[in-house]
């Protein structure tokens, strides 16, 4: 199988009850002292992308393995877009629109 | 009383008074400087960089690369402190051995430099005595082979004393201003705490491990042992947390009672970071020393970058200068968060390894970047409050640094006219 890297959305309760509506509430999950958190997954080469296209964003290759510090609004679109598309299996189609 | 800084020797603010100022700096040339320079010309003129009287003639840079000492052979000394020039700026200024020019910066004069040599060093050797390579990616070394033409050395005297503005202000503790405040207080000891970020309970937590550490057999009937967070101001990276959120927010944990008047203080200090791991770590200590501190937290990785340099290549280097340096390293551990036990915890405490969920400094930034307010075991809601207000205040809306910040920023301090 092929690398995972992930990109956490940080869920608050305003987040998580539309997450609880879309049916998406079980995805959660605790990573600091419970605050909750639902990931999107990329590939290879999504990461890539990713991470040309918004140069302040960073793969925390040490710790987390994770693509952090995306700009705020990016991240607020991808959350709406996982709510939309009750799935999260959507950065194909978010990496669309960039 | 003498109050004695690093190197053993009295800690003496150069700076003039303001008659005595406008005399001396009467017809010489005026001659502007960088940021940097400014922050240096700060840091010895106030006795940060004690026993520095100016930046360093050829024989102490030399001393300090080769020996990691000044000149003497005995001051442990780790990073030369020097003032560059181009070829054209010393001959339009008439900069040689015996003549005097003024540094301005913000369009005011600030010091007086009386110039003793004027000289060239290779930039390449200084790179790789310092930093251990000479690869232009590391930015000390990039700052070093960013120096002009040659290298002048002289004394330094502060003409002017610079404006800090706000909310820097109360945070500008030079060190005779800060021992009288520890004397105050009536701490024995005092730890410092480097720093360059907004804290988490996890550096919360490196705090009070350190005041553990450093409290040790002293009684407890009053309040004996303080923590100093000694914030780094200098050039910012993009990306960085913005300057008047490192402050306020590392003060804040006083403010709402995490810490205490009894055992806290927040100040800084003006320096552009190296990043040269251990010898930015002695440079650390040396500087702390002056501000009358008795012991100094190392971190894993102290000042490091990339990977140059191993985790405990500072702590080792430390240990071999034991009794040369007076300041009592405290080194300090990992503290993480612990679900089993419910409470934040260190690697050496808890045995719930499999459990454990560790602070990344990236996570951490992520989730204020997300502006979702994280549990308060993680992270004071004041403090994320603040950092909030901060970012809309001073940051143009990120508590980031990035292009806007950097070009619009209120300046953490000017030079006034002369009086
Ligand atoms: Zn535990």
């Amino acid at each position: 199988m092929s690398e995972k890297y992930p990109i956490n959305l940080w869920v608050n309760e305003e987040r998580y009850e539309k997450l609880q509506k879309a049916g998406l509430a079980a995805m959660c999950q605790e990573m600091l002292a419970g605050l909750k958190c639902i990931q999107v997954y990329c590939n290879e080469a999504q990461k890539d992308k990713i991470l040309k296209v918004f140069p302040t964003a960073k793969f925390d290759s040490a710790t987390t393995k994770s693509i952090e510090l995306l700009p705020r609004q990016v991240k607020d679109k991808i959350f709406d877009l996982v709510v939309q598309k009750q799935s999260i299996d959507i950065m194909d189609e978010f990496l669309k629109s960039c | 009383m003498a109050e004695i800084g690093h190197g053993g020797k009295e800690i003496k603010e150069r700076i003039l008074e303001p008659a005595e100022a406008k005399k001396r700096i009467q017809g010489l040339k005026q001659y502007p400087i960088r940021s940097q320079l400014a922050n240096e010309v700060i840091g010895i003129a106030y006795g940060f960089f004690s026993p520095l009287e100016g930046f360093m003639g050829k024989a102490d840079v030399e001393a300090v690369c080769k020996k990691m000492r000044l000149k003497d052979g005995k001051t442990v000394w780790s990073i030369p402190i020097v003032f560059d020039m181009s070829n054209e700026e010393i001959a339009q200024y008439g900069v040689k051995p015996g003549a005097s020019i003024v540094l301005t910066y913000t369009g005011n004069p600030m010091a007086l430099f009386e110039i003793e040599e004027v000289y060239e060093y290779d930039k390449k050797s200084l790179a790789k005595d310092v930093y251990g390579t000479d690869e232009a990616k590391h930015p000390g070394c990039a700052r070093t082979y960013a120096y002009k033409d040659k290298f002048v050395g002289g004394k330094i005297t502060l003409v002017n004393r610079p404006k800090i503005n706000e909310p820097f202000t109360p945070y500008f503790l030079p060190p005779l201003q800060l021992r009288k405040i520890f004397k105050e207080k009536g701490w024995k000891r005092i730890v410092a705490h480097q720093t360059r970020n907004v804290p988490h309970t996890g550096h919360e937590w490196l705090m009070k491990g350190a005041w553990f550490q450093t409290y040790g057999e002293l009684p407890m009937d009053k309040p004996y042992v303080g923590v100093l967070v000694n914030a780094i101001i200098g050039e910012k990276r993009k990306g960085d947390y913005i300057d008047e959120a490192i402050i306020l927010t590392q003060d804040e944990l006083r403010k709402s009672g995490y810490f205490g008047d009894h055992n806290h203080l927040t100040s800084l200090t003006f320096w552009d970071m190296r990043y040269a791991g251990p010898r930015e770590a002695v440079f650390h200590a040396a500087l702390r020393t002056n501000l009358g501190l008795t012991h100094h937290m190392f971190g894993r990785d102290h000042a490091g970058v990339g990977t140059y340099y191993g985790p405990y290549d500072a702590h080792r280097l430390l240990e071999s200068l034991q009794g040369e340096i007076n300041i009592v390293p405290v080194y300090s551990e990992n503290w993480l968060y612990c679900p089993h036990c419910g409470e934040i915890t260190s690697e050496s405490l808890c045995n719930h390894k499999k459990e454990w969920q560790k602070f990344s400094g990236t996570l951490i930034r992520s989730i204020v970047q997300d502006g979702v307010k994280p549990p308060r075991l993680i992270f004071r809601p004041e403090v994320f409050d603040l950092v909030l207000e901060c970012a809309e205040k001073y940051g143009f809306g990120s508590p980031f640094v990035d292009e806007e910040y950097l070009k619009k920023r209120t300046p953490v301090f000017v030079m006034p006219p002369l009086a």
